[in-house]
């Protein structure tokens, strides 16, 4: 312990520790000789929190002998304010995690930089081999997660699986009208023509919706056709990358024809006239009392409808259909599956037990910590069939979808863990099955921006523009969509606009964020 | 006669022993208002705060005026608090007399049994909640399905897409707001209605006087001090919008007529962890409100004599 007192750095320390402890830590076995209980703060989807009674947390305690205690309080139905509340106490557990609306990850860096969180980095390269690799193979995950100063601050959860939205069309509608699946922006208008005046729903009115969309990410969708993004990430708005150069889609060019084309679109009956206001619940109603016929959504829950409608709609079918060609002739998928999700844990600054901590972190990225957080306990929810997990039956036929039964048992909770999609292949509707079959063979997504982290002076400079721009941005695209104001009119004025309200400023400190964090470490 | 402290602090004392029923009464509500009215005003310091919820009120750095400065060179708070004060000027034009009709008129019933119901059904929509009341008006307006567009269509006009046009969201707003609570705010004018002395009415009617005539010269005199604190009251809540329900009715492309200070603190602060910009938003809207009410005061005490102190 000399060392100590000579004021080693870290990593000394770190070493120093990890002799203490015993060989077996190195494997997968126990993490700490006697039995050592850490305390959590961990509330999730507004209304869950990390419980000990969970058997997949039995397990992990049983393997590892880290028993994690749960301070988190039921009683609040907010993760956001309980994680806001807790950090305005002060006193923090070992672990803080789980998620909370608008994610975790802008907070932990925050916090991890004013002190309340440790920068993981050494802990990792010294004690967490799992962890260790995964980041080695995934750059890019590990530069979008990292703080300003370049360093960790949280293990995140990292999903697996490429897609998530995809075009969906009534089939059996084509079919009726002797219609083939639209290949570019004038097959498709021509398509949603028809749809709108040919009653495909034979009911002898005109009540048909020929496009809706269900999200606002995806009601303007459709401008994917003129080459222009939504945005560049799943998030609604997001920036997007352009060749090595941020922007955001909806101040460049292409954004223009797309929404001038939506406008007409929409002024000509061929869009949900409703299509700001229905709400979430617009793919039920409209499919479900036979109204609409094209959308954008997710591919595992739009396809279920099939199930659920063939009985009482004759010959209902929703197939997914590749994006179709743009009008400069290309094909791609404008939406894509987060590649880490802004929420996991991290370690307070005060835990005594960080290096034991890491550890436990680097259990759930091995093989059987894996399994562990994706299919939960073998016997009880899965069973191994040439050594591969599969769900078993009364698992999979259970009326409850098998992802909240799994929530149920603590597997595929918001820890930091890595997804393994096998888990939802082996749930998910043969159609939608397909469906990504047929996009992956596509190969047409785009990049995904993974978001930055900013510095102090970028942070205010954001702060300080991109709430009005956001704001501005997002009434314009609503305002000529439903005909208030005419896009070709309006856009030099607009882009006037955007950049008295600082939009330059913004791009400035986002590229060269963007630079330092993904350039750099290349 | 000039009393010292100590006389003053006895004579309570010995006030506080005898009414001691009255103060016990009166308790809850003065520790309610130091609670959660006054012992909050210490957080009105992140105003001027550099604030992290980490760092606490005493380690946050200080920054003077800057989120002021940054708040009014923010041309969308500019806008929102505009459109604050147009919204609440309107609903003063067009909402605040609405309550004072309907109480003249209920008082002007003569069927007893009738009245009841009418004031029944006018009272029952101010315990609806916000959420719903937004529901029904969502409803109501709905391009395709609302009862609003099928009259209209109807009648061969064009259906009309009310909540998504920046024209058509303060009608809307103003419009659901009175038939929400002009019912229940008509108590108050009641109760003072109530408390005309019934002589005077009984001398008018000997001198003849027309019912009409004894509402413009008796009633509306009579309860004119009721008015009066009541709008006093109102001006004071000038800068204040009933925010929840503008967040459940506004959307993107309404914001340009929907977009109050509250919608704005909102968004950018709770939205975007901006706890001291919405602070200082939130300070700003005070001390505005603030002068409102003591000139309206002021004026009041002046021109009609009638004043809240």
């Amino acid at each position: 312990m000399k060392t100590l007192r000579k004021g080693a750095p870290l990593l000394a320390l770190m070493t120093a520790m990890t002799m203490a402890l015993p060989v077996s830590a190195q494997d997968a076995g126990k993490i700490s000789e006697d039995p050592l209980e850490l305390t959590i703060h961990f509330h999730f989807r507004d209304k869950y929190v990390y419980s000990e009674k969970w058997p997949v947390e039995q397990k992990a305690a049983e393997i590892t002998n880290i028993h994690v205690r749960n301070v988190a309080s039921l009683a609040t139905t907010s993760s956001r304010d309980a994680f806001n509340l807790l950090i305005a106490s002060g006193d923090l557990p070992d672990i803080v995690g789980g998620d909370a609306n608008g994610g975790l990850k802008e907070d932990f860096i925050r916090y991890g930089l004013e002190g309340a969180f440790i920068p993981l980095d050494d802990l990792i390269e010294e004690n967490a081999p799992n962890l260790k690799a995964f980041f080695d193979s995934h750059k890019d995950i590990r530069n979008a997660i990292s703080g300003p100063d370049g360093k960790l601050y949280f293990i995140p959860y990292v999903p697996d699986g490429k897609y998530s939205r995809g075009w969906f069309i009534r089939q059996d509608w084509l079919d009726k009208l002797g219609l083939k699946q639209p290949e570019t922006p004038e097959e498709v208008y021509e398509v949603l023509k028809a749809f709108r005046d040919k009653d495909p729903n034979g009911n002898g009115k005109k009540d048909e919706v020929p496009y809706f969309a269900r999200e606002e990410i995806d009601a303007v969708r459709l401008i994917n056709l003129w080459d222009a993004r939504v945005s560049g990430s799943e998030r609604y708005g997001d920036f997007a990358v352009y060749d090595g150069q941020l922007r955001h889609p909806w101040a460049e060019e292409n954004y223009k024809i797309g929404i001038s084309n939506v406008a007409k679109w929409y002024k000509e009956g061929l869009i949900d006239k409703e299509i700001f206001t229905r709400g979430a619940r617009s793919r039920e109603y409209l499919l479900g009392n036979d109204l609409g016929g094209m959308t954008h959504d997710w591919f595992a829950s739009t396809s279920t409808y099939n199930d659920a409608l063939s009985p009482k709609i004759e010959g209902f079918a929703l197939k997914p259909m590749l994006p179709p060609k743009t009008a400069s002739g290309q094909r791609f998928e404008d939406s894509r599956r987060l590649r880490v999700q802004p929420v996991g844990w991290a370690i307070s600054a005060t835990n005594e037990h960080p290096v034991e901590t890491i550890k436990y972190f680097d259990f759930w990225f091995s093989q059987q910590g894996r399994t562990l957080s994706n299919f939960g306990v073998e016997g009880k929810t899965y069973e191994m069939v040439d050594g591969k997990p599969q769900f078993k039956k009364e698992v999979l036929d259970n009326k409850d979808p098998v992802n909240a039964q799994l929530w149920a048992v603590g597997a595929q909770v918001p820890r930091g863990y890595w997804m393994d999609y096998e888990y939802e292949r082996q749930w998910t509707n043969k159609i939608a099955l397909e469906g990504i079959d047929l996009y992956d063979k596509c190969n047409c997504l785009k990049d995904e921006f993974m978001g930055v982290s900013l510095n102090a002076d970028e942070k205010a400079t954001f702060d300080r523009y991109w709430p009005s721009l956001l704001t501005y941005m997002t009434e314009m695209q609503q305002t000529w969509v439903l005909g208030a104001q005419d896009v070709n009119t309006g856009w030099d004025a607009y882009k006037k606009r955007l950049t008295a309200l600082g939009y330059d400023e913004v791009i400035k400190i986002m590229q060269s964020a963007y630079d330092r964090q993904y350039k750099a470490a290349q | 006669m000039k009393q010292t402290y100590q006389q003053r602090f006895q004579d309570l004392w010995g006030d506080m022993r005898r009414d001691w029923q009255l103060y016990l009464l009166l308790a809850p509500m003065a520790i309610w208002f130091a609670l959660f009215l006054y012992k909050p005003m210490y957080g009105l310091v992140i105003a001027f705060q550099d604030f992290s919820i980490f760092r606490g009120i005493e380690k946050s750095p200080w920054v003077g005026f800057a989120n002021f400065v940054e708040l009014f060179q923010n041309d969308m708070f500019v806008r929102a608090f505009w459109n604050t004060i147009t919204i609440s000027g309107l609903g003063l034009i067009f909402a605040f007399p609405v309550p004072i009709i309907l109480a003249l008129m209920f008082n002007e019933v003569q069927n007893e049994v009738g009245r009841r119901w009418a004031q029944t059904i006018v009272y029952l929509p101010h315990f609806i909640s916000v959420v719903i009341v937004a529901g029904i008006v969502i409803n109501f307006l709905s391009p395709s399905i609302g009862i609003v567009n099928l009259i209209l269509k109807g009648i061969g006009l064009e259906p009309i897409y009310f909540l998504t046009q920046p024209e058509w969201f303060r009608p809307v707003f103003i419009g659901s707001s009175v038939w929400k609570e002009s019912g229940f705010e008509s108590i108050v004018y009641l109760a003072a209605i109530a408390g005309v002395s019934p002589t005077l009415y009984e001398s008018a009617r000997v001198d003849g006087a027309s019912r009409w005539q004894m509402m413009w010269r008796i009633t509306l005199p009579c309860i004119l001090p009721t008015i009066v604190i009541m709008l006093i009251i109102r001006i004071g809540n000038l800068v204040e919008v009933g925010f929840e329900y503008i967040i459940l009715l506004y959307r993107p492309s309404t914001y340009e007529s929907a977009d109050v200070v509250s919608t704005f603190i909102y968004r950018t602060g709770l939205q975007g962890t901006q706890y001291d910009l919405a602070t200082a938003a939130g300070l700003f809207n005070a001390v505005i409100a603030f002068v409102l009410v003591y000139s309206a005061n002021r004026i009041s005490r002046k021109v009609s004599s009638t004043s809240l102190w």
